[in-house]
């Protein structure tokens, strides 16, 4: 278990402001914010690569907050790979095991089944600068790993990574931590990131943490206007999904919704609500989503209209003003939702 | 026509320059023929000039690379008050005459009690040998600082904060990361101040004097040679420091990455 308890750091411009965190043993753990919130300086504060000004942390119900980063047993996991270019992918992956005492032939040994695990044993006697950046990722993962650490801080691990490759990799995250049950926190600036891997997630900004909650509860019950506006007017859910007939059939909270990105298993869902068309009647269309519901929430902005309709799931619809004063809708409204299966995103 | 008229004048100048500069060092070299250019660099004047030379200039730029590498990393790494006039301080060197430098060296060893402790603990920099390496260390310093600073500024300290949780103490990150990545960084500033060390003259004569076969570097043997009158040998110490330029020249541009110059 990681306790943070009123942790105050001053660093040039960035501060951080009375931090108090609890993760839990096994625990996948995001935080999330937006560039400069300093997310990653209460990584690295947790990493003990700065020394707080005020306030401690205990690793395991150990302080740790005095000791240096090589005594406290974490790994981190950055951005931009930090692959050390003086060496080549197995010395790199098997760095750590050299300073916890292990022997030659033990290290060899954890180094290639580690390598393996992230599927880059055939990479080992390459040098970093000629790998692609999932490759670089995975090693780096490896590297912080195979030490066996009490807590595995990741900094934006998949921010560098072009779409495809950012998705294999969160896959990827996911399995090494049901596999290992490594208490991580991950720090991201994508909340879809955060909805699709956290157990728990808390919102930064400012210095400060305005939230800490299940994806859902931040995501349903946003406590502030900062949180609300953060994580955005995006549809998301979870479901459960199978392949059937060429498109994936998502169980969610009673509404079976049909996608054309093919994943089965647990899935996030993700839909624009640009995407959603509305409508006082039930329309006639080759789109395979409709729904019905009840008109819960009506929010005025500069040009549209934001809606809430709840149909099991709280769908949230954005209108154009004048669509909207068109069709005289009011708060308990029945209203009918019709969306493609080509805009319900699986993420 | 206008805009070639243009083109032409500038291309002539610089062909008037390049031509300039080549015929400087040209004269020096064919002054006398090269049977008398070998037997004067054999000479044993100008053999020990040389031997002075390349001892002093090694010892002080391992004295510039101990100092700088530590000192540089503070000026990258931390954030502490004052640094802006401690870096200002730190490059006053660069910009001073070695000779004024030479006047300050004298000063602090020949009239300080400082000076007079080290001179009774038999570190005598007045007029000796050492003096000659401290000289040079002073003036070289600036460079080598600017040079290991920008080269460790361009290095991302999150290498030595992985190696740091996997397992390094602070110091062990630097010597395991930061340091083998600045190794052209290092090469160059220590080739740049080798080549320096090995020309230093204003302090040189300064701090340690010119004392005939004593104190006498390359540069100090030009010195002494052409006032008295012996244009030969004079030629003979230039020729060797023509040639140092020209491989120092080479491998900095060569090594120099990151690490630039001025």
């Amino acid at each position: 278990m990681i306790e943070v308890s009123d942790l105050s750091i001053e660093l040039g411009e960035f501060e951080l402001e009375s931090i108090n965190l609890c993760v839990k043993e096994g625990e996948y753990f995001c935080i999330l914010g937006p560039t400069g919130s300093g997310k990653t300086i209460l990584l690295e504060s947790i990493a003990g690569i700065y020394k707080p000004d005020l306030g401690s942390i205990m690793i395991n119900n150990h302080d740790v907050t005095e000791l240096l980063p090589k005594d406290r047993n974490i790994s981190v996991v950055y951005q931009d790979f930090m692959l050390f270019p003086n060496m080549n992918i197995r010395d790199n992956i098997g760095f750590g095991l050299k300073y916890k005492g292990f022997e030659k032939l033990e290290i060899a040994d954890k180094v290639e089944r580690t390598a393996e695990l992230l599927g880059i044993a055939h990479l080992l006697d390459r040098h970093s600068s000629t790998l692609s950046g999932g490759e670089k990722q995975r090693t780096a993962i490896a590297r912080a790993i195979i030490t066996e650490p009490d807590l595995l801080l990741l900094d934006e691990p998949l921010s560098a990574l072009d779409s495809g490759t950012k998705s294999r990799l969160r896959q990827e995250l996911l399995r090494v931590h049901q596999l290992k049950k490594t208490t991580t926190i991950h720090v991201t600036h994508s909340f879809e990131e955060a909805f699709a891997l956290a157990d728990r997630i808390a919102i930064m900004h400012g210095g400060k943490i305005h939230q800490i909650g299940t994806p859902d509860e931040v995501f349903r019950k946003p406590n502030s206007a900062f949180v609300a506006d953060f994580v955005g007017v995006e549809n998301l859910f979870h479901g459960t999904s199978v392949i059937r007939d060429n498109l994936s059939e998502i169980w969610a909270n009673g509404l079976t919704i049909i996608s054309s990105t093919l994943k089965s298993g647990n899935v996030s869902v993700s839909i624009r609500p640009e995407d959603i068309l509305i409508s006082k009647d039930p329309i006639d269309s080759s789109a395979q989503n409709s729904f019905s519901g009840v008109l819960t929430e009506i929010t005025r902005m500069k040009s549209t209209v934001n809606l809430v309709i709840d149909s099991g799931i709280p769908f949230r619809v954005v209108l154009t003003k004048r669509a909207y004063d068109d069709m005289g809708l009011y708060v308990g409204s029945w209203v009918y939702l019709t969306f493609k299966a080509s805009a319900t995103h699986i993420i | 026509m206008q805009r070639n008229g243009f083109k032409y004048a500038n291309l002539f100048l610089m062909f008037l320059l390049t031509l300039f500069i080549f015929s400087l060092i040209f004269q020096i070299i064919t002054h006398t023929d090269p049977v008398s250019l070998s037997t004067n660099i054999i000479s044993p004047e100008i053999q020990f000039a040389i031997r002075l030379s390349l001892l002093t200039s090694v010892i002080s730029t391992f004295m510039c690379i101990l100092v700088a590498v530590p000192v540089s990393y503070s000026l990258a790494r931390y954030d502490f008050h004052g640094k802006a006039i401690i870096n200002t301080v730190l490059d006053l060197p660069m910009a001073l005459p070695p000779i004024v430098a030479g006047l300050g060296l004298l000063l602090i060893f020949g009239t300080t009690s400082v000076g007079s402790f080290l001179a009774d603990a038999g570190l005598k920099f007045v007029f000796t040998v050492p003096g000659i390496i401290m000289a040079q260390f002073a003036v070289n310093i600036s460079l080598m600082l600017r040079i290991m600073r920008s080269t460790f500024e361009s290095i991302n300290p999150r290498y030595e904060h992985v190696a740091q949780t996997l397992g390094c103490t602070p110091f062990h990150a630097f010597i395991r990361t930061t340091l083998p990545l600045s190794k052209n960084g290092m090469i160059a500033g220590s080739v740049i101040t080798w080549s320096r060390g090995m020309g230093e003259f204003g302090a040189v004569l300064m701090l340690a004097g010119a004392t005939r076969m004593k104190t006498e570097t390359l540069p100090i043997a030009l010195y002494l040679n052409m006032s008295s009158g012996e244009l030969d040998l004079a030629i003979a110490a230039a020729t060797i420091l023509i040639l140092i330029s020209g491989i120092t020249l080479y491998l900095f541009e060569r090594k120099g990455g990151v690490a630039k110059l001025y």
